[in-house]
């Protein structure tokens, strides 16, 4: 890509600039290196003599206590479980509904879509008993489905807001063409427009993807010991009476590395695919 | 080709999947909240009908201080809308310019807090704030400041602003992402243009990059304000709504009716009307952003 | 023909979703005819009561191969959510863990829980009924406690030692004088945390007692009498003297329990009152030599003595009125509260609603001295938050905590709950 012409700003500004953009580095990195040290501390060094700086004792068994009393490869590997299910829902009814909200004729789809938006705006603790109530009636509590069908009936709103921006650009011509091949209207569906509709598969699973890898009420409420997810871990981490801190911090590290090394090597694709459905939004 | 779009069982075969989530999942609660709000009510007993009893209590009652809890969502709202977007812009701004050292691993880090859990992010911030240990005071005391450290999450004319601060940057990076997302897909022809013809780089950020982006901010705006009005958990892990509910926001407020002081007819009134706000929000915002549009 | 495909896709959906629905139901035996027993409690990974859980279901699963028994822990304050969405929607497990008196009494007026009665009878000689106390709705049980705690006074003696006392104050005076004494050498007195209002209930609700005495409290809080008493707001008073003339960590304002807690066991404060539950704890920490439990002493030697408690038995074993085996749930409630309490009481965690008939020579020191103080007395409060209705209790700790931020005197505090509380 040939850089494109700008003017030369002068040094000191550029030095501020960076500056700027340093400053506000530093404040995003200090968590990260906060949380891993902390994992690695007892509770004096906690809660008293050694908040910031580096372990005196690298306590790794803080890692092994974590593991094994928190359960948190359990947990660990719930969460993915849900996170992938759901956004693999999300991602295909959004675009069914888009599809048929933005591309096909019909007279209430201007309606359909204002009450899809409705979805944005409701508030996820107010549906707790109503939908402990209906997934109890269905026998589906303490299973897996109890966490992915109301996380993805939240996200869906949101899936199909972004999936309107990248399917309304997409020109109706090719859908004409694909007609005259031949082509139904599911093939020009599977064939044609989820193939095009690449880029926002990353915008709608990080969306997607952040509700329910942080969703605490639900998860606590819907699931019991087998079908927990990592908040919850975290949570019960703390009992009733009693707390130890360093298996926490640890178990808080395992709960973040993994998508923060997922998110460092696929970054420049996740963020390739924003640029890419941008403006759309 | 437009046959075969209007057919009805297919239109309705594609919607179907997502309304029946949406219904069941997402519409049925409104309808129950709705209900229940007319009832004087536990949860599991006896229910009373008491009509719109409920709203007068909630409007009225210093006891249960609603307005306060929904005075406190508006101001974050407004802090979103006036300070965690403008960063986001900027920073957006600064990085999408291109042609900066490091640009990716910027982008990269500012996004970090975004994929920290929440619940992970609200017991750094416990530590941060902390009295006695917490770094932000430590470090007050270092540079002799002694006197601007304070007990930031209980005491009550510093708390709320303590527990907006995490709250607000969280989030700087997602939307940070977005605009830059939205800069860079602005022709680059358009800002050598503008170059060409003299403006200056805050001038072509002004007149051509912000406009461009326009939709992106609107939906950054409708994110951050219904979503200061939903806030609920990292207020729940830092303070849960206290000292004296100097933070209590509206769900919080209505966790509690509903599950620690068993008045569910009460909560449902608090998630019915916080329903309401909310679609009255992203309406407004949508309606005034779309008359700037047609100017841009 | 494009109705009836619609109409025939619209049916099939339907009977999809009602077949879901349908095979929800079961009548509580597995496959192979064992009986399904499931509980709920909050004994998670790190509560202290953990171990005392553990063992208990391990003896029952021994002794009972016919029952399936599954259980599950939730953390303490999202298990109040969990447990009153189950209540609202009647898909409770078969035993579940609750708090007596007030918490349990709104399931059991919504009529969601098994009366134990006849069980109990078969218990009665290891479970005294004046255990049953908290559990009793309208002369009926309704639960089965396992622990029972009081809030005690723990001392670091080596903080004491420091100002010129070898023994814990015993009376109101002394105790002032040795924080006057503690304060001018630089010591805190007392941490409480005032971002859990239960905690603050904890040296509130002492100080109103041994003013006011534990008769008058215990209408209060049962709602026989008015919160309209002079004692009351004295002791309010009382208490916020003490805040004012620094006895109390200011910083514990902003702190969870856990934190204040840990400050004490890293000798931060001369003084903790919190509940015996703790006991295990302390013994196992850094200042388990140091650590002496007492009572608060009394105020109003007129109206209180020695031997007026706050506490009593709250954590309960309860049955489910829905349960499809709610018989072998009572007795497997029974059974369990039984094995809970005595290891619980062996870990450290409180005080035995049964009667011990095992060897306790392994206890440490201050669960002895706990006993030794409970032995001793004479009438208990139940915690003010256990003892009121949700509504109610939530209002009190409104207010409770305004008292320790100094917003209210002890005036507007009997005059805002007078108002509150109806």
């Amino acid at each position: 890509m040939a850089a494109p012409l700008r003017q030369k700003s002068t040094p000191v500004k550029e030095i501020i600039v960076y500056i700027i953009l340093g400053i506000w580095a530093l404040i995003n990195l200090f968590p990260v290196y906060w949380m891993f040290t902390f994992s690695l501390k007892n509770n004096e060094e906690i809660f008293g003599d050694n908040v910031a700086g580096l372990p005196k004792h690298w306590l790794w068994s803080n890692y092994s206590e974590a593991l094994k009393t928190g359960h948190m490869g359990q947990y660990f590997f719930n969460s993915i479980v849900i996170a992938v299910v759901t956004i693999a829902i999300v991602m295909i009814f959004a675009m069914m509904a888009t599809f048929a909200l933005t591309r096909m004729i019909w007279k209430a789809r201007k309606t359909m879509n204002a009450f899809f938006m409705l979805g944005l705006t409701i508030p996820i603790h107010a549906s707790i008993v109503p939908i402990f109530t209906t997934l109890s009636r269905l026998g589906m509590l303490d299973t897996y489905a109890a966490l992915i069908i109301p996380y993805a009936a939240f996200s869906l709103a949101m899936g199909i807001l972004i999936c309107s921006g990248f399917m309304g650009d997409l020109p109706i011509d090719l859908d004409e063409a694909a007609c005259i091949d031949g082509c139904g209207t599911w093939g020009i569906f599977f064939r044609i427009i989820v193939p095009l509709m690449k880029p926002a598969v990353a915008t709608v699973s990080i969306y997607t993807f952040l509700q329910c890898w942080n969703e605490l009420m639900f998860a606590n409420i819907f699931c019991g010991n087998a079908h927990k997810t990592l908040p919850v871990g975290i949570r019960n981490l703390q009992g009733q009476y009693m707390t130890e801190w360093g298996p926490i911090g640890a178990a808080l590290v395992l709960a973040t590395f993994p998508t923060l090394l997922f998110y460092v090597f696929f970054s420049k694709k996740i963020q390739d695919s924003f640029i890419a459905g941008a403006i759309k939004g | 080709m437009t046959k075969l779009y209007s057919k009805k069982s297919t239109i309705i075969l594609f919607i179907l999947p997502a309304f029946i989530l949406f219904v069941a999942i997402l519409v049925a609660p409104i309808f129950a909240s709705g209900y229940y709000s007319l009832f004087n009510w536990n949860g599991f007993g006896k229910k009373t009908f008491i009509g719109l009893e409920n709203y007068r209590e909630l409007f009225t009652s210093d006891s249960i201080n609603f307005m306060k809890a929904l005075g406190n969502a508006m101001l974050l709202a407004a802090f979103s809308v006036f300070i965690q977007l403008p960063i986001s812009l900027g920073l957006a701004l600064l990085l999408g310019r291109g042609g900066r050292k490091g640009e990716r691993g910027f982008l990269s880090i500012y996004f970090i807090p975004v994929l920290i859990s929440t619940v992970v992010i609200g017991q750094l911030w416990l530590k941060i704030y902390n009295p006695d240990y917490g770094v932000l005071n430590v470090a007050l005391r270092a540079i002799g400041l002694e006197k601007w450290a304070k007990i930031w999450l209980g005491d009550e004319k510093t708390a709320l602003g303590a527990a907006f601060v995490p709250i607000l940057w969280q989030y700087v990076g997602y939307h940070m992402l977005l605009m830059y997302a939205g800069i860079k897909s602005v022709p680059p022809e358009y800002r050598e243009a503008a170059m060409i013809d003299g403006a200056r780089e805050g001038q072509v950020n002004r007149f051509i990059v912000i406009p461009m982006i326009k939709p992106i901010i609107k939906i950054s705006t409708i994110f951050a304000v219904t979503g200061s009005l939903k806030s609920f958990d990292l207020i729940y892990v830092l303070t849960n709504g206290g000292p004296d509910h100097a933070t209590e926001v509206p769900s919080t407020l209505m966790i509690s009716m509903l599950f620690l002081r068993n008045r569910y007819g009460m909560g449902s009134t608090i998630a019915f009307l916080l329903i309401f706000l909310c679609f009255f929000f992203a309406l407004l915002i949508g309606f005034a952003f779309r008359d700037k549009e047609v100017v841009a | 023909m494009r109705k009836f495909k619609l109409m025939s896709l619209l049916l099939a959906l339907v009977m999809i979703v009602s077949s879901i629905t349908a095979c929800g139901k079961d009548d509580g035996k597995t496959a192979d005819g064992k009986t399904k027993l499931t509980m709920w409690c909050i004994a998670t990974e790190s509560d202290s009561n953990r171990h005392a859980y553990e063992e208990a279901i391990k003896e029952y699963q021994a002794a009972h191969p016919d029952v399936e028994f599954t259980w599950e822990a939730t953390q303490n304050e999202e298990y109040k959510t969990k447990i009153k969405a189950a209540v609202a929607s009647n898909e409770m497990p078969d035993i579940f863990f609750t708090w007596s008196c007030a918490f349990l009494g709104d399931f059991v007026d919504a009529g969601r829980v098994y009366c134990v009665d006849e069980v109990y009878k078969k218990y009665a000689s290891e479970l005294p009924a004046v255990m049953m106390g908290n559990v009793t709705y309208d002369g009926k049980y309704y639960g089965v406690p396992t622990t029972m705690n009081i809030v005690g006074m723990f001392c670091n003696m080596k903080i004491l030692a420091e100002v010129g006392y070898n023994e814990v104050p015993g009376t109101y005076d002394e105790l002032i004088e040795c924080c006057d004494k503690l304060v001018a050498a630089g010591y805190i007195p007392f941490g409480c945390s005032g971002k859990e209002t239960w905690c603050v209930t904890e040296y509130l609700e002492s100080i109103i007692e041994k003013t006011a005495g534990a008769t008058a409290l215990n209408q209060i809080f049962a709602g026989k009498a008015s919160w309209d008493n002079a004692d009351v707001s004295k002791a309010v008073g009382i208490f916020q003297e003490m805040i004012d003339k620094g006895y109390f960590d200011p910083s514990g304002i902003a702190l969870g329990n856990d934190e204040v807690k840990a400050n004490f066991m890293a000798g931060k404060y001369a003084f903790y009152m919190n509940g015996t539950w703790n006991c295990a704890d302390f013994a196992k920490s850094d200042i388990a030599d140091s650590v002496k439990v007492a009572e608060f002493p009394v105020i109003d030697s007129s109206k209180s003595k020695l031997g007026e408690l706050i506490g009593g038995p709250s954590d309960t074993l309860a049955v489910a009125a829905s349960s499809k085996n709610a018989e072998v749930a009572a007795e497997a409630a029974f059974e369990l509260g039984k094995a809970i309490c005595h290891y619980g009481y062996l870990d450290g965690n409180g005080l035995p609603a049964w009667t011990p008939n095992y060897d306790t020579s392994s206890l440490n020191a201050l669960t002895v001295a706990v006993a030794d103080i409970v032995a001793k007395s004479s009438q208990m409060v139940l915690f003010g938050d256990t003892a009121m209705s949700a509504d109610r209790a939530n209002i009190y700790l409104d207010y409770v905590s305004k008292i320790y931020s100094s917003k209210i005197n002890g005036e507007e505090f009997v005059n805002g709950l007078v108002k509150d509380i109806k």
